[in-house]
């Protein structure tokens, strides 16, 4: 089956208006997949909540730009050595964007309970000392380790109905390779009902069998595969290009106002096509990599 | 970042010198981890490898390469460089091993507030509900009471960031102090030692309170105490953080080839 959709038709087919939870891969300013992240501002696709790896940034901080978040569950979004992520930080200043505040911990094992279908998590005794649980007790609560009488803390399953992905290659059938680091992104397709995966480059099948072993995402989690040469920009993408920090600079100056993040949406985002923005990025000096 | 030293006093940099004194605080049978924005762990270990720790084993996480090569260092913990290692986990084998607790005898933590007790907050000051600042999220740092020993760094000293008690707990230091600590029964070590641009510091063993080691180079007391929110405890005698060696700088600026330390 021919999974191989444009980015237009990936995110109208497969992620609706309004979707309930929704993955975004990468992590920090490696893999997100920005591609698929800018279709979404594009299509003004609201988001119900949003989730990220144990550190999310731009794929998280362009959608709260564009106003299209209403909750995002989250260990941390910035822009690591650059700065905080702008977006994320005025509209939870401002009271506009509920966090539900998660740790490392939670994030990776609840989507491992996600993928598994266990009904929830015990986490390592320790971590409930953190107030990060007191403030989330929608996804964490306090529960007896039923084998030593403990208070432990438990996580609910994380369960996304879109997982919105980078992969090096995929075939058309959404058979993937995922290059350098992982982080959750496996996890992430393990568990969400919907994966959709944009790829640096689309090969055929018998090019992948014969690396079977290091094709680690089976094409039956995917719905959709999207051909995006040079769509993390301006994260990295591993095994492909490294980080455009100029532009990224870029970005954090704009968006340090709500003014000047919708300027910046309106000339590399919704003004644009995404060829034009992956040419136009590629023809400026300031790309980084061979893209 | 706001806050470090004035010019330093003769030829290296503030990173560059935090580095060194962090690589001083290492073991030969030590197995450390850190995460974002670690490039100062991670030529601290590298160093300490080179030197006087040359079994020690390191993962930066993020990538999670083990024992990373350095040279070059690079600013983000999960770029493509770090896979240039011994090995690779996968960032969920090394979420398993924080939470098996006997293996990572060292964990490199920071906050935008660090307390008197060293706890640590990356997450908001003020109301967590409506902050005056959101900082970025906590991540891996609730894995700090379950570690050996805790290592703390900051870019930043200055009252906003030493304050007597952080506004949201993001990682468990002393707690509130010996009662609170003790009655957790924590399985970690607690914090061990802080490192600034200004100082050394470590924590009186009675109230488990911050505690003036040593200052840098160029630093006078004065200088420290008014960049603390806190009373810090004073011991005797403070010393003065013995100055990089010339064999330490020139391996430190080897694995940081690109300078990334001298960035800061």
């Amino acid at each position: 089956m021919d999974k191989v959709l444009s980015v237009g038709e990936a995110i109208e087919r497969f992620v609706p208006d309004g979707a309930g939870l929704v993955a975004v891969g990468g992590m920090h300013l490696q893999n997100n997949p920005m591609a698929l992240v800018r279709e979404m501002v594009r299509q003004y696709r609201h988001v119900t909540r949003l989730l990220t790896s144990p550190c999310g940034a731009l794929n998280a901080d362009l959608l709260v730009a564009a106003g299209l978040v209403e909750q995002i569950a989250t260990s941390y979004v910035g822009f690591e050595h650059l700065g905080l992520a702008p977006a994320f930080r005025r509209a939870v200043e401002a009271g506009v964007l509920r966090v539900l505040e998660c740790d490392e911990a939670y994030i990776t094992h609840g989507l491992s309970a996600g993928a598994g279908g266990l009904p929830f998590v015990a986490l390592p005794a320790g971590l409930e000392f953190a107030d990060v649980w007191k403030a989330n007790t929608e996804s964490y609560c306090l529960v007896t380790d039923p084998f030593t009488g403990r208070k432990v803390l438990a996580g609910a399953p994380l369960a996304p109905d879109v997982a919105l992905l980078h992969a090096a290659a995929a075939d058309a059938a959404g058979n993937a390779v995922l290059a350098g680091a992982h982080f959750v992104d496996r996890s992430m397709a393990l568990a969400a009902k919907t994966v959709v995966l944009q790829v640096e480059r689309v090969v055929p099948t018998d090019q992948l069998s014969r690396q079977a072993v290091g094709t680690t995402i089976p094409g039956f989690l995917v719905q959709a595969v999207v051909e995006a040469p040079g769509g993390c920009h301006p994260t990295a993408s591993h095994g492909h290009y490294r980080v455009d920090e100029a532009h990224l600079r870029r970005y954090l100056s704009l968006a340090a106002s709500a003014d000047g993040a919708l300027s910046y949406l309106e000339e590399f985002v919704r003004g644009v096509t995404e060829q034009d923005y992956l040419r136009s990025v590629q023809a400026g000096a300031s790309v980084g990599g061979e893209l | 970042m706001n806050g470090g030293a004035a010019t330093p006093p003769s030829g290296w940099a503030t990173g560059e010198l935090m580095a060194v004194e962090l690589a001083r605080q290492l073991r030969n049978d030590d197995v450390a981890v850190m995460g974002t924005a670690s490039a100062i762990p991670q030529v601290a270990c590298g160093l300490a490898r080179a030197t006087h720790s040359p079994d020690l084993w390191f993962v930066a996480g993020g990538a999670c390469g083990v024992n990373p090569h350095l040279a070059p260092t690079v600013a983000s913990c999960c770029d493509e460089e770090l896979l240039r290692s011994d090995t690779v986990l996968p960032l969920g084998d090394v979420v398993l091993l924080e939470g098996r607790g006997d293996v990572f005898t060292v964990f490199f933590a920071g906050g935008l507030q660090i307390d008197a007790y060293g706890n640590c907050n990356l997450v908001a000051v003020g109301d967590w509900a409506r902050p005056a600042l959101r900082g970025p999220g906590t991540v891996g740092l609730p894995f700090l009471s379950r570690v050996g020993r805790v290592l703390i760094y900051s870019l930043s000293h200055n009252p906003r960031t030493f304050v007597e008690r952080v506004d949201f707990l993001g990682g468990p230091g002393f707690l509130d102090g010996p009662g609170s600590w003790v009655e957790a029964g924590l399985p970690g070590g607690g914090p061990a030692a802080v490192v600034t641009p200004l100082c050394t510091m470590d924590f009186d063993q009675a109230t488990l309170r911050m505690r003036l080691r040593s200052v840098h180079p160029g630093v006078d007391v004065a200088q420290v105490v008014e960049a603390t929110g806190f009373e810090l405890v004073m011991p005797d005698q403070v010393t003065q953080t013995a100055a990089p060696t010339s064999e330490e700088l020139a391996v430190v600026r080897r694995l940081d080839s690109s300078g990334v330390l001298k960035g800061r």
